[in-house]
């Protein structure tokens, strides 16, 4: 993915990025302090947002094949499993209720898989968040401070799964985390941001 | 006791009051009906749009919200009389010309309570669609389904005011015995020619009918108060 002298204009604000390169199939970390625009960028790549200037070259990918988590993820009305099986809904894919529940699991949700979504701790929601965002595997995830409100243990776990997918079959990430030692052990790449602009890359 | 039950039989056996329930829920369920489909559409709309006058637009729904019903009666009745631009329906007089003199009554109280439901939870769940990848369809879909709770309230409270209400109905149905006579006109009239034993026994069906409607919604409420953090 390649962008291009992008310009969103947000009243006070502006992001203005001359270039940003995101590699497939590696995991990109954005990084900068609150209110630099990390997030207008992560709407406006996910096509949430229109920008005023500028191109964002998918290079093949499609916004069906791509998704965000957002820092307050929203949780449809319904348990935690017809949350996770949403996307699959959406495109018409089989539920594979063994993957579903191994999904669950390994994140510590199936006790609670019948559970009414909107009852899970601002964590839970979060790691729900996260299945639901991989479980359709796309090709493009990006992640607005997922792991801000998970204590440690969740947090572990939700970084060994996306390593794991990246031993199985590479997605291409953009993660947004104020947590600097998980951001090291996790980003191939790290892009700094101030003020709306990218002012730093990191490898 | 046995007296109670006696006068609730013959009550409810007597074709006037039969009749005037019947009319009073044909009449409630067919505006209902109308207001909610446009009500629900134009609040969306209202919400997913923006364009030049969307304000006035917002406001003047919010005037008509607070329109007393004897004026939509009034105006209904003008558009229906004979001599009205609509005369040539016919429908002055007649369970159609109330449905819609009720209809410009709820319409913009629906409109008005979706579109305030709209504006609070829409951007939140179309964002989410975007971010699933779901189409326009399915992004609509998800926002009815996801706003159900409210709509269900909305149309609930619609119904309510459908069926207390008395002044639109009576200036356009002429409160004609066993034709366009609801609860309302006749507890009106009943109460007017001094018969309260009728009187008292639509009352009570308002009543409960208003009971049953209240429950509802707090049934609707309780399932929305499960959204807590614990």
């Amino acid at each position: 993915m390649k962008i291009t002298d992008l310009k969103k204009n947000m009243g006070s604000f502006s992001l203005e990025i001359d270039h940003l390169d995101i590699e497939p199939g590696k995991i990109h970390g954005l990084a900068g302090h609150n209110g630099c625009g990390k997030t207008i960028l992560l709407k406006t790549i996910m096509g949430i947002l229109e920008p005023d200037k500028g191109t964002i070259d998918l290079e093949g990918l499609n916004h069906r094949s791509m998704t965000m988590m957002m820092q307050r993820p929203y949780l449809l009305h319904g348990s935690v499993y017809e949350n996770v099986i949403y996307p699959l809904k959406l495109r018409n894919m089989e539920v594979d209720q063994a993957e579903v529940d191994r999904l669950l699991e390994r994140a510590g949700l199936l006790a609670q898989k019948n559970q009414y979504a909107r009852s899970l701790s601002s964590g839970e929601r979060q790691k729900l968040s996260f299945l639901r965002a991989i479980i359709f595997r796309p090709e493009f995830i990006i992640m607005d401070e997922t792991l801000s409100n998970m204590d440690p243990d969740s947090e572990k776990i939700i970084t060994d799964m996306i390593k794991e997918i990246q031993e199985t079959d590479p997605v291409t990430w953009l993660i947004v985390t104020h947590q600097t030692q998980r951001r090291d052990d996790l980003c191939d790449v790290i892009h700094y941001m101030e003020k709306g602009r990218i002012i730093n890359e990191t490898a | 006791m046995e007296n109670i039950i006696s006068w609730f039989r013959e009550c409810f056996t007597d074709e006037a009051i039969l009749s005037a329930i019947g009319v009073t829920f044909r009449m409630a369920f067919f505006a209902c009906l109308i207001s909610s489909v446009s009500g629900i559409a134009f609040g969306l709309m209202l919400e997913r749009f923006n364009f030049k006058g969307k304000k006035l637009i917002i406001r003047l729904n919010r005037t008509l919200m607070g329109m007393p019903p004897v004026v939509a009666g009034l105006v209904v009745y003008l558009l229906l009389m004979r001599r009205g631009p609509l005369g040539m329906l016919g429908w002055l007089f007649t369970i159609k010309g109330m449905v819609m003199a009720q209809c410009l009554i709820i319409v913009p109280v629906m409109t008005g309570m979706v579109h305030q439901h709209a504006v609070s939870k829409v951007p939140a769940i179309r964002e989410f669609c975007i971010t699933m990848g779901a189409d326009r369809r399915q992004t609509l879909w998800t926002i009815i389904k996801e706003m159900r709770h409210d709509i269900y309230f909305c149309v609930v409270t619609c119904f309510g005011r459908s069926i207390s209400e008395v002044g639109s109905v009576m200036l356009v149905g002429g409160n004609i015995k066993g034709r366009t006579r609801t609860m309302t006109t006749a507890i009106s009239l009943l109460k007017s020619q001094g018969i309260f034993t009728e009187g008292v026994a639509l009352g009570l069906v308002l009543l409960v009918m208003a009971f049953i409607i209240q429950w509802f919604c707090d049934f609707l409420q309780k399932e929305e108060s499960a959204d807590e953090n614990y």
